[in-house]
């Protein structure tokens, strides 16, 4: 990472980082990824401090036009870390500095290799008083006191990681003393508390955090130990009831071991088990989930109800933090509840081709556009199962793809059943009459219906038409991807080499391939 | 407290070659950031606070160890 800065901030990086010389941009030398850190000048003459905040603007833009488009950028945000007002009224310094983040926020909006990172969040954790040690600052410009720096570097490593890993999923929630307080089962459906005075209304306002959470992609569930009747009973008559089967995709309400209901749950939702957080009033129980299923996150419940609020915040800030939500990421719940349904429909059907052809299956191909490129990154940083080679890929990383000729497409798959969007991709590269598939991953969602093999069919059809005979494809061996290993296999790759990690597979192509007409594909 | 100070040098400047005679003159990665890093750590550790005339001195072993001498002897 290379940083551009006017300030010695050399204390707030442990990490190999090489920084710009103070306030010089004449050198920008190649990097995997570089960072703006500029703080506003420290300075009593306000418009001799305006002008040199407009002189920011200036850099930042020329900066950000210079770095090639498809190489990770971060802002951060331009604080004041010296503010002295002598009149309330003058807004004028703050006013130059929202100018500069205001161009932030648009160059990130305009490319899409930027991220605006949010430094007045880091500051507000602190005291102002402590944000300049001034003796160092004289010393040698060191504009952040040593006394924060620990802080800002686990800040620091916790941003960056939100902005590269995937978030979680799924959360499993209890509901007696978790969603409500009571126990339904002794105190009946208008016994237990979600509304009115102390403790109901704190349970009151951690459901509506929670149906936020629902509505921002994050997949809810319930597990619990009660009757399903009781249960569905108070959801339907208890008028205080803010998280309710709507927003819930799939639930475990019986007397069953926790841990192999949420096992049940992940293979019904077909997500990892590693993508959940449980979230259970109960010691017992979160000990139990945290040894059987050492991968489920399973965070410490408060144990007063007026914790919940600073109990949902660390739920936001440890697990479903993301930078930009994605609108699949907003129609998740219903997708996953259509899915539910899928499944016991499909329980009707002993033969599974009557039921494919039952589900009016219909899959759109779709080149990579402006719109959908968001979502192919985040498929190839989210997807592990269905993934052949598991590269993980940024939306720079894709738009320089797009840029070298490379076939990047992605499928939309809806059914009768409701739409699931865009759940798969696949990135070809093509030299003459050769092509080689990068990058073949789908979303477990929509697995189980042969899909994947009219996908794949489908697009070697395209490349057949646009001149391509020979078509090179790769398996890579993850943790997480063995039931992929013989995909190719089953397509007709003939294998070509194969090493403990990887198979390399080849495909001839004569004419184009048979696919089974009850899907309806567009292309 | 030699063994104190060295421990200290020795992650600031993150190398085990620290001697009690070693100075700025004769270890390269004594630059001046570093020297701040370790003034952080020193007055972290012995709970005191040097004035910038007397961090400027504090460039080898022996004249760090008689700046927290004589503050610890006031």
């Amino acid at each position: 990472m290379f940083v551009f800065r006017n300030y010695t901030i050399e204390n707030l990086f442990d990490e190999p980082v090489r920084f710009s010389g103070y306030d010089n941009l004449s050198d920008i030398p190649e990097s995997d990824s570089y960072l703006w850190f500029y703080i506003a000048p420290i300075g009593t003459d306000n418009k001799q401090t305006i002008a040199e905040i407009n002189g920011i603007a200036d850099k930042l833009k020329f900066v950000a036009d210079s770095i090639p488009p498809s190489t990770p950028f971060y802002i951060l945000t331009l604080e004041n870390l010296f503010k002295v007002v002598v009149s309330d009224t003058d807004r004028i310094v703050d006013k130059a500095i929202k100018t500069v983040n205001d161009l932030a926020w648009k160059i990130a909006s305009e490319r899409t290799n930027v991220r605006v990172i949010d430094f007045g969040e880091f500051l507000s954790l602190h005291n102002p008083d402590t944000w300049i040690n001034w003796k160092f600052y004289f010393m040698s410009q060191m504009i952040i006191s040593p006394s924060i720096a620990p802080a800002f570097k686990d800040w620091w490593r916790k941003k960056i990681s939100e902005l590269t890993f995937p978030r979680k999923k799924c959360l499993v929630l209890d509901l007696d003393n978790t969603l409500w307080s009571g126990i339904l089962g002794e105190d009946g459906i208008s016994g237990v508390k979600m509304n009115g005075d102390y403790p109901g209304n704190a349970f009151m306002y951690f459901q509506e955090a929670l149906v936020s959470l629902a509505n921002s992609g994050v997949i809810l569930t319930v597990c619990s130990k009660n009757n399903e009747t009781d249960v569905k009973e108070l959801w339907e008559k208890n008028p205080f009831v803010k998280l309710g089967p709507k927003h819930i995709a799939a639930y475990r309400i019986n007397w069953q071991n926790k841990a192999d209901n949420i096992r049940e749950l992940a293979a019904e939702l077909n997500i990892g088990i590693d993508s959940m957080v449980f979230v259970d009033d109960n010691p017992t129980e979160r000990e139990l989930v945290r040894q059987q299923l050492p991968t489920v996150a399973v965070p410490d419940f408060p144990k007063r109800p007026y914790g919940l609020m600073e109990f949902y915040k660390s739920l936001v800030n440890d697990y479903f933090r993301t930078y930009r939500l994605t609108s699949e990421d907003l129609e998740k719940t219903e997708q996953y509840k259509a899915n539910a349904q899928r499944a016991s429909e499909k329980s009707k059907f002993t033969d599974l081709t009557d039921f494919i052809k039952s589900l009016d299956i219909r899959i759109d191909i779709i080149g990579a556009n402006e719109f959908n490129t968001p979502r192919i990154a985040q498929m190839t940083q989210k997807t592990n199962q269905f993934n052949l080679t598991t590269h993980r890929y940024t939306e720079a990383d894709i738009n320089s793809f797009i840029e070298k000729g490379d076939d990047v497409f992605c499928i939309s798959v809806s059914d009768r059943f409701g739409d699931n969007g865009i759940t798969g991709e696949i990135i070809v590269r093509k030299e003459g009459e050769t092509a080689e598939i990068d990058t073949l991953l789908l979303s477990c969602r929509i697995l189980g219906k042969e899909i994947e093999k009219a996908f794949v069919k489908s697009v070697l059809n395209i490349l057949y038409d646009g001149g391509i005979r020979i078509v090179k494809a790769k398996y890579i061996q993850t943790q997480k991807n063995g039931q992929v290993a013989d995909f190719y296999d089953k397509i007709g790759f003939t294998l070509t080499s194969s090493t403990d990690k990887e198979k390399e597979y080849e495909l001839k192509l004569y004419n184009k391939l048979p696919i089974p007409e009850y899907y309806n594909i567009t292309k | 407290m030699d063994e104190k100070i060295i421990e200290l040098m020795k992650s600031a400047f993150n190398t085990d070659d620290i001697t009690t005679m070693t100075s700025q003159s004769n270890c390269e990665k004594w630059d001046s950031l570093h020297h701040l890093n370790l003034i952080v750590e020193l007055e972290d550790a012995f709970d005191m606070e040097f004035e910038p005339e007397e961090i400027a001195e504090m460039k080898s072993f022996s004249t760090i160890k008689q700046q927290i001498t004589a503050k610890q002897g006031k």
